[in-house]
């Protein structure tokens, strides 16, 4: 089997959107239990007390990309068909620090 | 420690490399079956579009920015799915560990209302970002991140900076 697996037709895209609702529940019950359900938890890295936000996205991160680099080497996964976020270097550098403020002021 | 004691909430958590762990996986399971990854703000660009476009069509048609999000169901939107599971997903956690509750979370020296006033405020920043951003967290950091997307990296540092060089102003909100 070839992955992706809607992109390659392996998976009719009706189905995409069971597959959005389970990954999105387990997205979510994994976000509950690292403890990010609690904005107080979410800024505490920015007073130098809690690390959690870095260590968890940075371990999703590296097992994601280990995970595709594995799948690629393999033969399992077509890595060329995979979506990649196009560069703007302005927008997406502006973007993330408003984004950056809004989260330590807003909580989320 | 009693069951309200912040302290036993902390204990209840997961180690947040098996909680990491979880969710790369889950994003590698999307990329696998999908060919992109999770995403968040999408969802809200989705709702945005679609309620303007309920409430006076013309203008959400000459907006140039909104018109691109008006084709399709907004229910067959994938992203909204993902965002509908996400909240399903959470409150399941919430209630399997016991820690639903409704509350303001806040310092304990913060006001109910300057909470709420800088959360629309933060709220409205994180939107606004996103957009210019063409994503939040999900979208851009994790999972332009796991596919080392330049821009997405980019994005990661600047995200992290903004949230330090605001912090100690808004120190009373939290801490």
């Amino acid at each position: 089997m070839m992955a992706p697996l809607v992109p390659h037709e392996m998976l009719a895209p009706e189905l995409g959107l069971a597959v959005a609702l389970v990954t999105g529940i387990l997205f979510g019950f994994f976000l509950e239990r690292a403890g990010f359900g609690s904005p107080r938890k979410l800024t505490a890295m920015f007073y130098l007390q809690d690390f959690a936000v870095l260590r968890v996205m940075f371990t999703a991160v590296v097992v994601a990309m280990a995970g595709l680099l594995i799948l690629g080497g393999i033969g399992q996964i077509d890595l060329e068909m995979l979506a990649i976020p196009d560069t703007y270097l302005w927008p997406q550098a502006l973007g993330g620090l408003v984004i950056g403020l809004g989260f330590a002021v807003g909580g989320y | 420690m009693s069951p309200g004691d912040p302290a036993s909430e902390e204990h209840a958590y997961w180690s947040p490399y098996v909680a990491g762990l979880g969710i790369g996986l889950t994003l590698l399971l999307t990329f696998y079956i999908m060919g992109h990854g999770l995403g968040a703000s999408g969802a809200y660009t989705q709702l945005t579009a679609k309620l303007l476009q309920r409430v006076t069509p013309d203008h959400a048609q000459a907006n140039t920015y909104l018109k691109d999000y008006l084709g399709g169901s907004f229910w067959q939107s994938w992203i909204v799915i993902e965002i509908i599971g996400v909240f399903l997903g959470g409150l399941l956690g919430a209630l399997t560990a016991r820690r639903f509750r409704f509350q303001i979370e806040r310092g304990p020296h913060a006001g109910r209302g300057s909470r709420l006033f800088l959360a629309l405020g933060g709220g409205i920043a994180v939107g606004f970002g996103s957009r210019l951003a063409l994503g939040c967290t999900s979208g851009q950091a994790l999972s332009g991140g796991a596919v080392l997307a330049v821009g997405s990296w980019l994005f990661t540092l600047t995200f992290f900076l903004g949230g330090y060089l605001v912090a100690l102003l808004v120190r009373r909100e939290w801490q």
